[in-house]
């Protein structure tokens, strides 16, 4: 518990993000610590603009998608409950889960992960990632180091590869099988150490 | 002791294995006779012309044939043993039955056990094989540079904790357990006082420090052919590489003072400074080796023939000086090959790769192969002193400290851990744990002075080695069948994993800077940082230091496939994914791009057209790759692939012929990213220098033959051979060159081809600097394909 007066009753919902996102007490205390020291100007909203106080995002290639990620289309701010809800979905997932049909999917199973991770690829969200879709990530990842037909090469190849039903693009289905060698419970995963 | 010379033979079912047998027994009977004749043979014989002081000269008729085995004696034996070495290997393979039951570690023990026996059979002196030197500077160093340069870096600092957990803190728990207990039953002998008393703690201890350490010699050997998950694998074998440093400072401490009798904390004190200094001094000192090696192979361009041996003896010596100054040879060897891999792969040509892997591969096999036989000769001789109560405490002390060790830590590990250790891990972990060779040579270090009980030691090390590699080394294999554990999975990278791998480690680094938490991959992130900005700069020679990541995994991608598609014959179907052409000229800082005519985009090609393109390219594939490679004067001599010129000349029709064929196709730039490449084609383009800028020279000069070395030029009217002008860098076949000049042939004065000719740079483009690299490139890659099928392929430095 930090010198500032943050105790579980300022919290928002506290309880209820519990119970939905399985983080524990101390996780959204810290966390909404964090979101209190993004948000400078105090109104319990963040804006795209507030996430510039983290300098590392500039440096990073998907930095902008990243923050656009935790807005909804549409929304220009951002509560401490949709901050978290998309945070959770980087807790590492729980292993003792019993599988319950009626339940939604969690949002830190693999699912729920690589979902979110599609839906950073899939800007206009129409369920593919197209081949201008897949160019812009890589565009962004490499940069200025290389040129344009290379980008084009390896998008094409990329596209053939893990394309099955041919229709130029990678659905959700697709992405998953491509990533079925990566343990994405581990590579998508953040200790949240309290 | 009674010779274990008795052994039966594993049963020889086939002839070969019989005729596999002769041989042996051949090559001893050859071996030791006259080892017994040649102390009596007089081998100056030409010395005896110039022996003028002697009063009974007696002249000689001059030797037409004389044996002189002393004087070939060491080399002799040595390759004898070796050749033993690899026949056994050879007939184990023979009986397919027998390795499938029996893992090779154990076979070659009992082989071992065999040759020793026949050799005091045969009444000689079994020579000490296992002697320390011996073993420490010249059988273990291959198998651990061959681990630590093919040490799979991404799961190992993925688990480091782990691992790091397991090594020290795991052989200190088992070395104090075992020791501690031992002394416990040694003292508790009530009745018959046995010689067992007169053991005292600090030899206990010593012992037990020798004993407790995981050996990587045997790990390899069994992990090796059971095939388990990548995880457990590098959990147990980075224990067995790092505990070694373990393993020296306990020794040292214990042996030091086991004279004095006592050990003060003082001394515990030191011997934990000790332990740091080890394994940090060791690793640093492989890492300086690594550097010096990587900053070496940056300027081997024109030596290319010695390029592997840099790599060798640059590790071999980070043993020496580690060893030197009693620091963890072994970790300086793994931290050396780890280090220096990523720079000097991306320096060196493929050919030397290819010899690098073979080399480390067959001495590390042959090395391994020759300790097991040794621990089987040396068990044979050697003064045993079988004391039932010392060696049946000592293995059962074993496998409890191991299981309750791994147990214990995994717990507390597992807290940590995102990936928890199921049980079936840790029984993995546990029954993986096996001793070998290294403790056996550590107890042969001992001095029998201070250590009277050395005997009784050494006995009980075999024993334990040999139950560890018999018992549990059979029977892992069915074990983990039984309980179903993960195996191993065929890492074929596809480039959508890399292209996503690298997309999710930018997102998780990038959550975890929204968090503020300092994570995993915060710092990857900033160590790939480093690495790139200033490391990659010195240490990577030419324009491969700019190459990203991605770009360089392609790369080897499609050229591993152009490669397998060649091997094959050229003429198959291209996989769906065919290999469209990265182009290496132009990794550099964007200029501000020249200024673009129209036609920027890729301009789709009915589909029907590309089909027919595909099939043209394909057939063609192959031809041009050779074609391509046969005259540059800057490869190797003797390329053993060069084609007659013939060849040549019928390659070149049939490229005229193709040339008409496209000429009615559609005037398009580039064919779509389907096109076929031939590595060659690429590394032609990666040759031309980083200047050429989609210009091809001809067009520049009108027809004049380029001097470039890759410029394959027959006639002055050869530009219309596609080859030679095709941009690798441009999604392109060569026959889309012919369109070129088809197009050049249509308009004169186009000059921005939208890279589709790369066309090395002629004259006036700055054939200078030019040059330099583009020889280098090309030279880099016209070279051996090497086998492709178990390749190893590098994961990315850092991922």
């Amino acid at each position: 518990m930090g010198s500032n007066s943050s105790s579980m009753n300022n919290i928002p919902n506290a309880e209820q993000l519990v119970q939905e996102t399985g983080f524990s007490a101390a996780h959204i205390l810290r966390l909404y610590e964090r979101f209190q020291f993004l948000d400078k100007d105090d109104t319990g909203q963040l804006r795209p603009e507030d996430f510039g106080a983290v300098r590392e995002l500039a440096m990073n290639p998907i930095g902008d998608r990243i923050i656009s990620a935790f807005f909804s289309p549409g929304q220009e701010t951002l509560d401490f409950a949709s901050f978290v809800r998309v945070l959770a979905h980087f807790r590492p997932a729980d292993s003792n889960r019993t599988r319950d049909g009626a339940q939604p999917e969690p949002a830190n199973s693999s699912m729920g992960k690589l979902k979110f991770a599609f839906q950073l690829y899939d800007q206009d969200r129409d369920g593919k990632i197209s081949r201008a879709e897949l160019l812009q990530v890589l565009r962004a990842m490499l940069g200025m180091q290389v040129t344009e037909e290379q980008l084009q090469s390896i998008a094409e190849r990329a596209i053939q590869e893990a394309d099955f039903d041919q229709d130029d693009a990678i659905s959700f289905d697709e992405f998953r099988k491509s990533l079925e060698k990566v343990n994405i419970d581990h590579k998508m995963s953040i200790r949240f150490l309290s | 002791m009674p010779s274990r010379a008795g052994f039966h033979n594993p049963a020889k079912s086939l002839p070969e294995r019989g005729l596999l047998l002769l041989m042996v027994l051949l090559f001893l009977e050859v071996s030791v006779r006259p080892l017994g004749v040649a102390c009596s043979q007089d081998t100056n014989h030409h010395h005896q012309d110039q022996h003028s002081g002697n009063a009974t000269f007696v002249k000689k008729a001059f030797p037409v044939l004389s044996l002189d085995y002393n004087h070939i004696k060491a080399p002799f034996e040595v390759s004898l043993w070796v050749l033993l070495a690899s026949l056994m290997k050879l007939g184990f393979h023979l009986v397919p039955r027998l390795s499938g039951i029996v893992p090779e570690s154990c076979l070659l023990i009992t082989v071992g056990l065999l040759v020793g026996g026949l050799i005091k059979l045969a009444g000689e002196e079994v020579p000490p094989v296992l002697d320390s030197r011996l073993f420490f500077l010249c059988l273990l160093p291959p198998i651990i540079l061959d681990a630590g340069y093919f040490l799979p870096i991404r799961p190992f600092m993925e688990n480091l904790g782990t691992i790091l957990m397991f090594a020290v803190v795991g052989t200190l728990w088992n070395a104090f357990f075992i020791g501690g207990l031992l002394y416990a039953v040694c003292q508790i002998q009530p009745a018959n006082p046995s010689i067992l008393h007169q053991l005292e703690l600090l030899p206990c201890l010593l012992f037990g420090s020798i004993v407790s350490a995981v050996d990587p010699v045997a790990v390899l050997a069994v992990f090796e052919e059971i095939h388990i998950n990548e995880l457990l694998h590098i959990l147990v074998f980075g224990e067995s590489l790092l505990n070694d440093a373990v393993t020296v400072v306990l020794y040292h401490l214990f042996e030091e003072y086991s004279g004095v009798g006592t050990v003060t904390v003082m001394d515990g004190f030191l011997g934990i400074i000790s332990f740091l200094v080890v394994a940090c001094g060791g690793v640093l000192v492989g890492a300086l080796y690594g550097i010096l090696a990587a900053f070496t192979s940056r300027f081997t361009s024109h030596t290319r023939v010695i390029e592997p041996l840099f790599v060798f003896v640059y590790s071999y010596m980070a043993y020496l000086s580690a060893e030197m100054f009693h620091l963890s040879g072994i970790m300086a060897l793994i931290a050396c090959g780890a280090v220096m891999r990523p720079y000097v792969e991306a320096n060196i040509s493929h050919k030397s790769h290819t010899t690098i892997k073979y080399f480390l591969k067959m001495w590390s096999s042959v090395s391994e192969t020759l300790i097991f036989i040794f621990l089987g000769v040396a068990t044979v001789d050697g003064k045993h002193a079988w004391n039932w109560t010392f060696v049946t405490v000592t293995v059962v002390l074993c496998l409890v400290a191991r299981v309750m060790g791994v147990v214990g830590l995994t717990f507390v590990i597992n807290k940590f851990r995102i990936v928890k250790l199921t049980t079936k891990d840790q029984f993995i972990v546990a029954y993986g744990g096996l001793r070998g060779a290294i403790a056996f040579s550590l107890g042969f270090l001992l001095d029998e002075r201070h250590f009277p009980m050395r005997g009784m030691f050494l006995t009980a090390i075999i024993t334990v080695i040999f139950f560890t590699v018999f018992v549990q080394g059979m029977t892992i294999k069915p074990l983990v069948e039984l309980l179903a554990v993960k195996k191993k999975q065929e890492a074929k990278r596809s480039i959508n994993e890399e292209i996503h791998t690298q997309f999710l480690d930018h997102l998780l680094t990038g959550i975890e800077d929204i968090c503020g938490h300092y994570g995993h991959h915060h710092w990857k992130d900033k160590l790939n940082r480093f690495n790139k900005k200033y490391v990659k700069k010195c240490l990577i020679a030419g324009e491969r230091s700019k190459e990203p990541q991605l770009i360089a995994f392609y790369h080897k991608m499609e050229m591993k496939q152009a490669i397998e598609l060649v091997e094959s014959g050229g003429g198959i179907k291209l996989p769906s994914a065919l290999p469209s052409t990265v182009s290496m000229q132009n990794i550099q800082p964007k200029k501000p791009p020249p200024p673009k005519p129209v036609e920027r985009a890729l301009p789709q090609l009915p589909k029907g057209r590309e089909e027919e393109i595909r099939k043209i390219l394909r057939s063609n594939l192959q031809r041009t790759r050779q074609r391509l490679r046969s005259y540059n004067r800057h490869t190797l001599v003797a390329d053993p692939y060069e084609d007659g010129l013939g060849d040549l000349l019928i390659k070149k029709q049939k490229m005229i012929e193709l040339e008409k064929k496209i000429k009615d196709m559609n005037n398009y730039l580039t064919v779509p990213a389907a096109a076929s490449d031939s590595p060659t084609m690429r590394r032609a383009r990666l040759a031309s220098g980083s200047d050429t800028d989609f210009k091809p020279a001809q067009q520049q000069k009108g027809n004049t033959i380029c001097p470039d070395p890759q410029a394959y030029n027959m006639k002055p009217q050869s530009d219309s051979v596609p080859t030679i002008q095709v941009d690798l860098a441009s999604p392109q076949s060569p026959d889309s060159v012919n369109l070129m000049d088809e197009f050049r042939k249509a308009k004169q004065q186009e000059d921005d081809e939208q890279g589709l000719m790369m066309k090395p740079p002629s004259g006036p483009n700055k054939p200078g600097e030019a040059g330099e690299p583009r020889e280098q490139k090309l030279i880099r890659c016209l070279s051996d394909p090497g086998p492709s099928a178990d390749e190893e392929e590098d994961e990315p430095f850092l991922p």
